[in-house]
C-alpha cells in the first residue's frame, strides 16, 4: 500500500524534502512506517525523541494500523501563540 | 450551541476585528479577550520578528477539537480566535482570543486551557526572524536540542 509522508518546520529541512511517498506492506503499522522513514532520512532519526506524528491530522499512537493513502506528518514540537 | 471563529491569517490582527461586537447574549457577564504579542527577545535572541509556519488544514482540525472539548467542559457561549500565519514583527499581535461566558471563572478557566493545550497539538512553528547585527545564532537551533529535549506525546494529552 502506498501512503504519503509530510514533513514540517525544520524537519523539512532534515529531510531535503517536504514529502515523499512511501510503499508499506499491508498491516504496517505507525512505528515499522517510522523505522522505514528514519532508514529513508537518517537526519531525522536523530529527532526521534521530539518528533510528533500524525496520521490523517489526527494524533495516534504508535501502534496504529495505517491504510492505504493515509497522510503521515512528522513534526517538531508545536510552538503556537 | 458554541459560536466559533477561527481565522489562519497572514494579515494583521486589525483593532476593529478586536473591538469588534461580540455576539449578544444577555445572560452573559464575562467577556475575556487575550492578545499574543512578540516580544523582542526570545530566549537569549534579540528577534526583529517571528515567521510563523502552520500545517494548516491539521491546525484547523485541531482547533475544532480543542472548542469541541472547551464546550464539554465550560459553558462557554462563544469563541473567537485568529493565529497570524508568516512574518510578525515584533510588538505586533500573532494570536487574539475572545471568549464569552456566563461567569468569569469559567471564561479564564476555558482560555488557560485553551491556550496551554493549543500549544501543545495544534501544528504552528515559529521561526524567529535575528536583528541582523545580533544574529550570532542559527535561527533554527533548536535542531541541535533533540538530546535533551522530550516532548509529551499529543496522543495523550487530555
Amino acid at each position: 500500500m502506498r501512503v504519503q509522508v509530510h514533513f514540517f518546520s525544520y524537519f523539512r529541512d532534515l529531510a531535503a524534502c517536504s514529502q515523499c511517498s512511501l510503499n508499506l506492506e499491508k498491516g504496517t503499522n505507525l512505528e515499522q512506517a517510522l523505522v522505514e522513514i528514519h532508514a529513508k532520512f537518517p537526519n531525522l532519526k536523530a529527532m526521534k525523541k521530539s518528533t510528533l506524528v500524525a496520521v490523517d491530522m489526527e494524533y495516534v499512537s504508535r501502534d496504529h494500523l495505517l491504510c492505504e493513502g493515509n497522510d503521515i506528518a512528522l513534526f517538531p514540537p508545536v510552538q503556537g501563540g | 450551541m458554541m459560536r466559533r471563529q477561527l481565522i489562519l491569517t497572514p494579515e494583521p490582527i486589525s483593532q476593529s476585528v478586536m473591538a469588534g461586537p461580540c455576539a449578544e447574549n444577555k445572560s452573559c457577564g464575562a467577556l475575556l479577550s487575550f492578545v499574543g504579542i512578540v516580544r523582542s527577545l526570545e530566549g537569549d535572541q534579540v528577534i526583529e520578528g517571528i515567521d510563523y509556519e502552520a500545517y494548516q488544514a491539521m491546525a484547523k482540525h485541531q482547533f475544532q477539537l480543542l472548542f469541541n472539548e472547551m464546550e464539554q467542559r465550560w459553558p462557554i457561549e462563544s469563541v473567537r480566535l485568529i493565529h497570524r500565519l508568516g512574518r510578525v514583527v515584533v510588538g505586533q499581535a500573532s494570536l487574539w482570543v475572545e471568549l464569552l461566558a456566563p461567569h468569569r471563572q469559567e471564561a479564564f478557566e476555558a482560555l488557560g486551557w485553551l491556550i496551554d493545550t493549543m500549544k501543545q497539538k495544534v501544528p504552528i512553528w515559529k521561526h524567529p526572524i535575528p536583528r541582523p547585527e545580533t544574529a550570532t545564532t542559527a535561527p533554527r537551533a533548536a535542531i541541535e536540542q533533540d538530546g535533551e529535549t522530550q516532548c509529551d506525546d499529543p496522543s495523550t494529552i487530555s
